[in-house]
């Protein structure tokens, strides 16, 4: 594993300077059903393809994006700010 | 120049590599083979074979063909017993009817069987030695470029040359001393490339990596390059090259052709004898035999002819019968004729060197034409430039014919594979290039295949009617030539982290305990003892009795800022932090969305719009990476500042510490105006500080945060002011002690990946009401509700303490488990914090604790052993 990840504070950094925070994924309503609560907690897409995911840049801004990343390849197509993307709601 | 051979001086010249130097001093067995010990020779000289694998310098499966002679170096063959020219273990190939391929699987269909073989097979076979004290250093660098070309023969000094001349930063890595490539031995090639050389050498764009090679290519175009003894104090330093662009230049190399004998000492690659001519001045033998046919072949003969050895007219490689010799070569068979000789100089397949482009995803299409698998449907970040590609060659030898069963030779020299056992290999069904490869090992062996892929590939072909592009190459995967492990590893770099105070312990006596990369005092020697128990038992007792103080400066420190900032903290702690007052502290928890408690500490609110927040020692920075996640994209009004390496801080406890503190500071500390879990903003000893009211020993206390400058300067006045009250510092033992007698709990050492904060008993953090906070809905049940166990207090009979971690049980059976233990002066008797099923969770249940396979009898109890209503916390 030796991809490049376009951080976007920092521009394209090797892989080892993140952190890997999980496919992105919206946090069900506190009063949302068990099952909900069941598939956001146990239930992982474990895609073969392209996925959103959390980055956090540990070793460069020290701050949490999202990356569009090919889970077979690891090409990452692009990453972004939540805040420019998803609104304010992304978790 | 002179180093040393199994205890022997040997000569060097300059320009020397440790095989040539020995090759002049007469030495011409290198090695034993893997299998049966059959005596090796120079095979290749271009550090592509396994025949010269030395251990050197310590070591082992050192490439000595390719490695500079040096002064001092102390050189060992291995893989001989006792000795290169006589090895007992050569003895194997009288019995190779009974080795043969996968006999192992074959013979030792029990497990017994194999356990008692296995010892001896494994010194049989093998390799070089471990060094038990791995001396020498290793380095890490990291170097990007926009291109970087692998090979420094004509086509890669010209690509060089021409993506420097387009504005590119290119880096050239080549595995010779000197660059040049293949015209540095093959002088009837074609001119050295001199005026190239000189170009690329005084390019301001072009940096050099001479006698440094490319092992592999990963993700990314992230090559990795091991440069041999860059400097006096590094054996091998490990390049991170990162290319947007990848020349790959790495001509051919080549491999051995198959004739019976083919192995014998003394038959040799002609690159390997040009190399011996030209780079080192060394005839390869007094006559020679010379396998070949066409162009390259007469070359060949001229090179050998010009350095005076004696020579036959060429032999074409369809015409050879067999080598013959004991030990070395002293003949070669064919066209019925015997050639007397001591070298076979056999003109081989010419192979393109294209692992790095195969790893990088390209094909490897058969070329009839050429004899040789060509790269092709290169990604667009990598080229390939000259012999690599398939350029400029011809077909140098046929391949082999379909094999008769009785002429064996050596297909893979790694594994001592011959065409004998690829055939009963591929009439036992292993018809695939891969199985065949799995099965008999071949292309498995420190060459990777270089000597002996093609030629497996042909005799796979034959056997099995197939053409060579439908049998086809194996996989090439990094890394290739091998690596050391060292190289891979790295520095021998560990770092360690020291508090403000570090110096301040250390003149007094701190025995240490390492937390992570941390050092912290687990205890103080004194003049009077420097025995644990009796320390530790001091400075217990001056903090119950008197006053004692302990750097906390390891504790994880947060600021969190700004208008949202209580918003931000009620969602991902447990507790509610929006109502907390200014100047009051809390106890806090931190949970996942499961229930699971990650992480506690203490939140202070020092102004309206300004959180102190502290986390145990190893979590600081998945704390603040937490709190960033849960603030990432929300758009709430938050700043968090890490100011862990900023502050020194000291828990100053005891019954005289407000005596203590009264002398240095003008606060009121009254048990009213400075109540427990207050925090203030003062200063103290003149130095500005944050005092937080908490007491994880028990006693009142203060924790005093100072900026990490000032740290000792607080700490030396503490103990002054605290003299006449007989302070002491006290250690990390002392105060587990004193938390555990208040059954003040450690998260991850009395808690694990499971716990909840009910199990914990620390129902009381959890605001249920709150609309939403982290683990909200997996802790919205009851605290009552059905729970796997319960973390209680035991109080164990007899004399012996448990270890941490005993075993909990009831009816002679494991119930649960002992998590932190020790000797309670207070109690007077061993004391535990344990997981024990929910049905013992009752005052005064009784369980038993395994102590060293004794079960010893212990009360539970559900408050704390010392001042469970907290009366001295506060007073
Ligand atoms: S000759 Fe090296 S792996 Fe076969
Ligand atoms: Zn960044």
């Amino acid at each position: 594993m030796s991809f490049l990840i376009p951080c976007p504070h920092c521009g394209p950094r090797s892989v080892y300077e993140f952190r890997f925070g999980g496919e992105a994924r919206k946090r069900p309503a506190p009063e949302a059903d068990a099952a909900a609560w069941a598939e956001y907690l146990h239930v992982r897409r474990n895609a073969a393809g392209v996925q959103t995911e959390w980055w956090f840049h540990r070793a460069g801004c020290r701050q949490w994006f999202q990356a569009e990343r090919h889970t077979v390849t690891n090409h990452v197509r692009r990453a972004f700010r939540v805040e420019e993307e998803t609104g304010r709601d992304a978790l | 120049m002179r180093f040393e051979f199994n205890g022997t001086p040997v000569e060097a010249r300059p320009g020397d590599t440790v095989a040539s130097a020995l090759y002049r001093a007469g030495q011409r067995v290198f090695s034993r083979s893997f299998k049966y010990h059959r005596p090796r020779g120079l095979l290749c000289g271009a550090g592509k074979c396994p025949n010269c694998l030395m251990q050197v310098d310590g070591v082992p499966n050192v490439r000595v063909c390719v490695t500079p002679a040096r002064d001092g170096l102390v050189v060992r063959h291995q893989h001989a017993y006792p000795s290169l020219d006589f090895d007992w273990l050569s003895l194997a190939q009288r019995f190779d009817a009974f080795l043969p391929v996968g006999w192992y699987y074959k013979t030792f269909r029990s497990h017994a069987l194999w356990r008692a073989a296995e010892p001896f097979i494994r010194r049989a076979a093998g390799l070089g030695v471990v060094p038990a004290d791995p001396a020498g250093e290793y380095e890490h660098a990291f170097r990007q470029a926009d291109v970087a070309v692998i090979g420094g023969g004509p086509s890669g000094l010209e690509a060089a040359l021409a993506h420097a001349g387009a504005g590119s930063e290119v880096v050239l890595v080549d595995d010779q001393p000197e660059l040049g490539g293949h015209r540095r031995y093959r002088k009837r090639a074609g001119p050295e490339p001199t005026d190239l050389i000189a170009r690329v050498r005084s390019h301001p764009a072009i940096s050099v990596l001479a006698g440094a090679y490319c092992f592999g290519l990963y993700e990314g175009n992230l090559l990795g390059v091991v440069q041999p003894a860059p400097h006096a104090r590094c054996r091998e330093r490990l390049l991170h090259l990162r290319a947007a662009h990848v020349v790959v230049a790495t001509g051919v190399y080549e491999a051995p052709l198959l004739f019976p004998n083919n192995d014998l000492v003394g038959v040799m690659l002609s690159t390997a004898a040009q190399r011996l001519i030209h780079l080192h001045g060394l005839p390869p033998g007094k006559r020679a035999a010379v396998i070949g046919r066409g162009v390259r072949a007469e070359e060949v003969l001229a090179d050998l002819r010009s350095a005076g050895v004696e020579t036959h007219l060429l032999i074409a490689p369809e015409e050879v019968e067999r080598a013959e010799g004991a030990a070395s070569v002293s003949a070669l068979r064919a066209r019925g004729e015997r050639f007397p000789c001591d070298v076979v100089v056999v003109c081989g397949h010419l192979v393109p060197d294209a692992g790095l482009l195969s790893q990088a995803g390209a094909r490897l299409d058969w070329n009839a034409q050429v004899g040789a698998f060509c790269p092709a449907g290169l990604p667009p970040t990598m080229s390939a430039a000259g012999e690599v590609t398939g350029a400029g060659l011809s077909a140098a030898a046929p391949l082999p014919a379909p094999v008769a069963p009785h002429k064996r030779a050596f297909v893979c020299v790694c594994t001592d594979a011959t065409t004998q056992d690829l055939c009963d290999a591929l009439g036992e069904g292993f018809d695939h290039m891969e199985t065949l490869k799995r099965y008999t090992t071949t292309t498995m062996g420190p060459c990777q295949g270089r000597m002996c892929q093609l030629n497996a590939i042909a005799v796979c072909a034959r056997q099995t009617g197939r053409g060579m592009q439908e049998t086809g190459v194996t996989t090439s995967r990094p890394p290739n030539p091998g690596v050391t492990l060292g190289a891979l590893a790295g520095p021998r770099h560990h770092p360690i982290r020291r508090t403000p105070l570090h110096h301040q312990h250390a003149d007094r006596g701190a025995v240490w305990l390492d937390m992570g990369e941390w050092k912290r005092p687990r205890y103080y020697r004194t003049a009077a003892s420097s025995d644990e128990t009796t320390c530790v038992r001091a400075e217990y007792a001056a903090v119950r009795q008197r006053v004692g103080l302990i750097d906390v400066s390891t504790l994880g420190k947060l600021e969190v800022r700004g208008r949202d900032a209580g918003r931000l903290l009620d969602k991902v702690y447990t507790h509610r932090f929006s109502d907390l007052a200014v100047g009051r502290a809390r106890y806090a928890t931190l949970c996942d969305d499961h229930g699971i408690l990650l992480d506690d500490g203490t939140i202070s609110r020092l102004a309206e719009d300004r959180y102190f927040l502290t986390t145990t020692t190893g979590n600081l920075d998945f704390v603040e990476q937490w709190l960033l996640w849960w603030l990432a994209g929300t758009g709430q009004h938050v700043h968090i500042a890490n100011v862990t390496g900023g502050l020194a801080a000291v828990n100053l406890a005891g019954p005289l510490a407000r005596d203590t503190l009264r002398k240095l500071t003008a606060l009121d500390l009254g048990s009213q105006a400075f109540s427990y879990m207050a925090c203030r903003q003062a200063e103290v000893a003149g130095i500005p500080a944050i005092l937080l009211r908490i007491g994880f020993v028990g006693e009142t206390g203060w924790e005093i945060h100072v900026p990490a400058e000032c740290g000792p300067d607080l700490w030396d006045a503490l103990l002054d002011a605290g003299r006449e009250f007989g302070i002491r510092p006290f250690g990390v033992e002392a105060q587990r002690l004193l938390r555990l007698e208040k059954k003040h709990v450690i998260i991850g050492v009395d808690t694990d990946a499971l716990t909840t904060p009910y199990e914990a008993g620390l129902n009381w953090v959890v605001r249920r009401e709150k609309e939403d906070f982290i683990g909200r809905h997996a802790l919205s049940g009851s605290p009552r509700s059905p729970r796997r166990e319960s973390l209680v207090g035991l109080v164990v009979e007899g004399e012996q303490t448990p270890e941490d971690g005993s075993a909990v049980m009831i009816n002679g059976r494991p119930a649960g488990r002992v998590t932190s233990a020790r000797f309670s002066p207070h109690v007077g008797a061993p004391i535990a914090l344990a997981w024990a099923p929910e049905a013992k969770a009752v005052e005064g249940a009784r369980v038993e604790v395994r102590i060293r396979g004794r079960a010893v009898t212990a009360r539970v109890t559900l408050e704390a052993f010392y001042d469970p209503e907290g009366a001295r916390l506060r007073a």
